[in-house]
């Protein structure tokens, strides 16, 4: 039984009294453990479809599942525990609250919860990512790679079933990039987690389960991946 | 859980606008403890010192002797031992030297020995009041002497006699020495009352009996029997507690303007208040849209939040309370003159608490659109930058309506006139409106304006720059200056017309009291032409026999009807009125007793032709029917009366005469002495001066009220920097990419400082707009007086408020100025 579910999505912006759209009839279907890549060129509708699949931003048209679930017309407090407990992000621009420290961000997905040990968890996951000592650092204080580390724990806190990654490696040197995408397959299959990643970095579309790519809003390819 | 650490970091990475944000609580609250508090820490004040400030227990007041009722009804309690009495009529009378060089007309005490039962009268000797008052002797103030030329020892002509000036009267209980009158203080011992002759018919004299209760506790028993013997007419029976003095009444409509103010300028201060938090929240923005991938829900955002708004506005609220004291302190210290002596102010707890309360509702009010537009940002925008556009409208009228009635009860809780109350908040709400409709024209004139120099066409851009509050701020200041304009020009006005053009034909010598008897001798005397207007003063006690409730509407702002009139008697209409209801002024098929009423009379109670009015004349009733209803073609300074009568009705009343004439400025005082000396029982008001004495305090009093105006300007300039702070990030790029472009940190100065000063221009060419289409409104249609725009003054004062906003604005812009293309570009933020 498919965990996320597109039917017919249309995006369309209004600018200037412009009319753009930015995706045109996508449908696809994931399964739950699937590690699903979405590749294109920049500008191709690529992180808008991540919004709309992740419920984030709503479509013109068409409707969105997740666990069975319609998300198109939830409101937004409604779709809050959704979120919470059952979605990770990972964004390119890392997206910490910068008033928290790397300890309180961890933390923060699982004390929305009420989570009584949050903070056991949070330390167990920034030991695993190996910043235990950054712990009370604010996110200005880290590095790129770090504050991509610590997203990545705070991802996995609630122990989501469905994780959405925009180019996580995006802003990250290919050291660092490359120990993030290990450690976010390392915890999503530890998880079981399935996985919807966008980027542009061939070598990582190479180690998903499928690839989609999005041209001008379309889905032209589904490419079956060899990981 | 809510981290401290969150609340400390919060409040920290937007500490400018957090700080505007507690200036602004700040202002509301000092708004407010200084003009709602002021008014209860004067009552406290006066109500804790109040038998001092009265002199007695009970306070009898009559415009006429006693009736026998009351006068035996008290005289029944001396004899019990219940009470003392000590009794004093106080005048206006004309005193002069004793070799009629000199006059001036004087206000005069008579007193009985015993007087004052609480407080005491300081003289300038320190000698005992009583020890120095006694038969033939008198005490005056300071400025007789100084007028008169005259000195302690000399003889003093009072009425007709002779009294010897034995002392400088310093202070006295019940009135403060600067209070204004139209004459200096006379004391006279009651020993000496018949031989003044000063008391005869129809004369206007107070009769004031002073007691004192030996049993504190039967004060309210004895005021409450001794009201059933009082004629409600013409008697006033109240205790210290209830009495409103002079002082009161005085402090009382100069708090109301006050308060007005004050509640203006909170509205003004609550704008700023929602718009700082506006500006504080857009910088929360994208931590509140992480918040929300991340799972929070619209109240567990809010819940984190709550805190970091309610610490600064509790900060705020202590620091508006802090400075509200100090204020009402230095408020209490600029009118001192006012206060009795001996009367310490104290700042009233109470009303500081209630200062309080309505400053957490005032927050709450205008802190509920910003909180509730929390729910509206949308987590997508963290990955691109989007306008939140309200998708429910409902937010903005609860608040609307809120804003109203919260308003609307504040100012008819404070002014207690559901009819004022009404007019000042629909007034308020007009200038708001009206304003924002001319600000949102022209700020869309300017975006369609085609400009070619680029330092303007950049600064009008700049204008719409998201988060840059434009539009607040031009209303804002717009309002307020509009409110410091229009008082400016009001007062100007008046003054050009009353006090520096005192119309060259119009009377400038008011004589009252003149006797029946000597108004032949009267004419003779001035030897010019003269009209008199025989005077008898009465009161109104029914309207359709519907009996006048005299405390209500004595509690009234405006004229009313529980005051005494002068009633007339004549057959034909001034020069300066017509006749806007009825055929003529009197009809010839009634008998009965007829009446012409003034239309301002109507406005103080509705009535109409046909319609009954009931009068007091000291002690007789007359009912009297409304045969027609005139007005006055022009506001100058010639008699006129509110009830006119045929001769047949009036005729036979108890009355004096009074007579205005014209009289070169420097024949004056000569003329003065001259009518006092033949007539000592007359009074002659110098008129022009009198007004340059008025004129002179309500210019101190405006000054003022106007000083606390410039207060409500303070809060358009805080969104001004609020604005600036809010948009720091698009003017620090847009700097830094001029900067890269090759233009010089002038260029940019020069973009930034025009886009200020269009916002400072736009808001002083609209508020003298509207203050002078308002005042020149107010000056034609309702005072009836010539209109001067006074276009210099008021462009002066537009250029220092210019001068004063580009200031500040370019302050708040001296550190994106100084930012350095190479710092920027490392500094771009990535998380």
């Amino acid at each position: 039984m498919a965990i996320l579910e597109a039917k017919a999505l249309n995006k369309t912006y209004t600018v200037d009294h412009q009319d753009i759209m930015v995706l045109n009839d996508i449908s696809l279907t994931v399964e739950p453990g699937e590690f699903v890549v979405i590749t294109g060129s920049s500008g191709s509708g690529k992180t808008t479809l991540l919004t709309l699949l992740s419920g984030l931003d709503k479509p013109t048209s068409g409707r969105v599942f997740i666990d069975q679930q319609d998300i198109t017309g939830a409101s937004e407090d409604d779709l809050a525990p959704l979120r919470n407990r059952m979605i990770g992000f990972v964004f390119q621009s890392f997206h910490l609250i910068p008033s928290m420290s790397a300890m309180e961000n961890i933390m923060f997905p699982a004390e929305l919860q009420g989570l009584s040990n949050a903070e056991k968890k949070a330390r167990q996951l920034l030991e695993r990512v190996g910043l235990a000592d950054r712990a009370d650092n604010l996110p200005s204080q880290l590095s790129g790679g770090e504050k991509q580390r610590v997203s990545l724990c705070r991802a996995m806190i609630n122990d989501p079933k469905l994780l959405f990654a925009d180019e996580p490696t995006g802003n990250l040197d290919s050291k660092n990039g490359r120990i993030v995408f290990e450690q976010l397959v390392e915890m999503k299959n530890e998880q079981g987690a399935t996985l919807i990643l966008v980027t542009h970095n061939p070598e990582i579309a190479t180690a998903a389960d499928r690839v989609l790519t999005l041209r001008d809003g379309r889905l032209t390819h589904k490419i079956q991946g060899l990981g | 859980m809510i981290h401290g650490h969150f609340i400390r970091r919060e409040i920290a990475r937007s500490s400018k606008q957090a700080i505007l944000f507690c200036l602004c609580v700040a202002l509301s609250l000092t708004s407010l403890t200084v003009f709602s508090g002021f008014s209860e820490s004067v009552s406290q004040t006066l109500l804790t010192d109040a038998k001092k400030l009265h002199a007695a227990d009970i306070i009898v007041h009559s415009h006429d002797k006693l009736s026998d009722e009351l006068d035996s009804a008290i005289s029944d309690h001396i004899r019990q031992g219940k009470i003392d009495r000590s009794r004093y009529w106080e005048f206006y009378s004309m005193v002069r030297t004793a070799d009629d060089q000199a006059s001036v007309l004087s206000l005069l005490k008579v007193v009985e020995k015993g007087y004052p039962f609480y407080g005491e009268i300081v003289l300038k000797s320190g000698r005992p009041f009583h020890d120095v008052l006694t038969p033939g002797q008198t005490v005056v103030e300071q400025s007789l002497l100084d007028r008169l030329g005259a000195g302690i020892g000399d003889s003093l002509q009072v009425g007709y006699t002779t009294l010897i000036i034995r002392d400088v009267v310093v202070s006295e209980p019940d009135r403060p020495v600067n209070v204004f009158s139209f004459g200096p203080r006379v004391f006279v011992s009651s020993k000496d009352l018949d031989a003044l002759s000063l008391i005869r018919t129809g004369s206007r004299i107070t009769y004031v009996s002073l007691l004192k209760v030996a049993d504190d506790r039967q004060i309210e028993a004895i005021a409450g029997r001794l009201k059933q013997f009082a004629s409600p007419d013409r008697e006033r029976v109240d205790t210290y507690r209830t009495a409103r003095t002079r002082v009161k009444r005085f402090l009382d409509n100069f708090i109301f303007f006050l308060k007005l103010v004050g509640i203006f300028i909170l509205i003004i201060a609550g704008m700023g208040i929602q718009n700082t938090l506006t500006a504080f929240f857009n910088e929360k923005q994208r931590t509140i849209a992480i918040m929300k991938t991340i799972g929070a829900t619209h109240r567990q955002i809010i819940r984190y939040f709550m805190p970091v708004v309610v610490l600064p506005a509790l900060l705020g609220t202590v620091l508006g309370i802090s400075a509200g004291i100090i204020l009402q302190q230095g408020l209490a210290r600029l009118l001192s003159v006012f206060f009795p002596p001996d009367m310490p102010f104290a700042v009233a707890w109470i009303g500081i608490f209630e200062s309080m309360a309505l400053g957490i509702a005032v927050v709450a009010l205008f802190t509920f659109l910003p909180l509730l537009r929390l729910k509206e940002v949308r987590p997508v925008v963290i990955f691109r930058k989007e306008k939140a556009v309200p998708h429910k409208h409902w937010p903005v009228f609860v608040s609307a309506i809120g804003f109203v009635l919260f308003f609307f009860g504040l100012v008819f809780r404070h002014m207690q006139d559901l009819r004022f109350g009404f007019y000042f908040v629909a007034s308020l709400s007009a200038l708001i409106l009206v304003t924002s409709i001319f600000t949102r024209l022209l700020l869309w004139i300017l975006k369609r304006l085609r400009i070619r120099r680029m330092v303007v066409r950049q600064a009008i851009k700049g204008l719409f720059r998201q988060g840059n509050a434009t539009r607040s701020v031009i209303v804002t200041l717009t309002a307020s200056l509009s409110v410091i304009f229009s008082i400016y020009l009001l007062e100007q006005n008046l003054d050009t017309t009353y006090v520096k053009s005192y119309p060259a034909d119009a009377p400038n010598l008011f004589v009252i009291d003149i006797q029946p008897t000597q108004q032949e001798a009267f004419s003779n005397f001035i030897e010019q032409p003269l009209i008199f207007y025989p005077i008898v003063r009465a009161r109104v006690t029914a309207i359709n026999d519907k009996t006048i409730d005299r405390r209500a509407e004595r509690a009234k702002r405006r004229d009313n009807l529980g005051r005494t009139f002068n009633l007339t008697y004549r057959h034909s209409l001034l020069a300066d009125e017509k006749i806007i209801k009825g055929s003529q002024l009197f009809r010839d098929d009634w008998t009965d007793p007829q009446v012409s009423v003034l239309d301002t009379v109507v406005d103080m109670h509705k009535m109409d032709i046909g319609d009954t009015i009931r009068f007091n004349i000291q002690g007789v009733p007359l009912k009297a029917r409304i045969s027609s209803i005139r007005t006055r073609t022009t506001d100058t300074f010639g008699p006129y009366f509110y009830f006119v009568f045929e001769k047949k009705t009036l005729k036979l009343a108890p009355q004096t005469i009074f007579t205005a004439l014209r009289v070169e400025k420097h024949r004056v005082g000569l003329l003065q002495g001259r009518i006092v000396k033949m007539f000592p029982n007359v009074s002659v008001i110098d008129l022009s001066a009198t007004i340059q004495v008025f004129a002179r305090m309500m210019k101190q009093l405006s000054t003022i009220i106007k000083g606390f105006c410039i207060l409500s300007m303070a809060a358009g300039i805080l969104i001004l920097i609020s604005g600036v702070f809010a948009t720091r990030a698009e003017r620090i790029t847009e700097s830094v990419y001029y900067k890269i472009l090759g233009a010089g940190k002038t260029f940019v100065r020069k973009v930034f400082s025009l886009e200020i000063f269009i916002v400072g221009l736009l808001s002083g060419i609209l508020a003298l707009v509207m203050s002078q289409t308002g005042v020149f409104l107010i000056c034609r249609f309702f005072l009836d007086i010539a209109y001067h725009p006074f276009l210099l003054s008021c462009g002066f004062i537009v250029g220092a408020t210019l001068l004063l906003i580009i200031g500040v604005g370019m302050v708040s812009t001296i550190s994106i100025l100084e930012k350095k293309p190479v710092i920027y570009l490392r500094e771009q933020p990535d998380e």
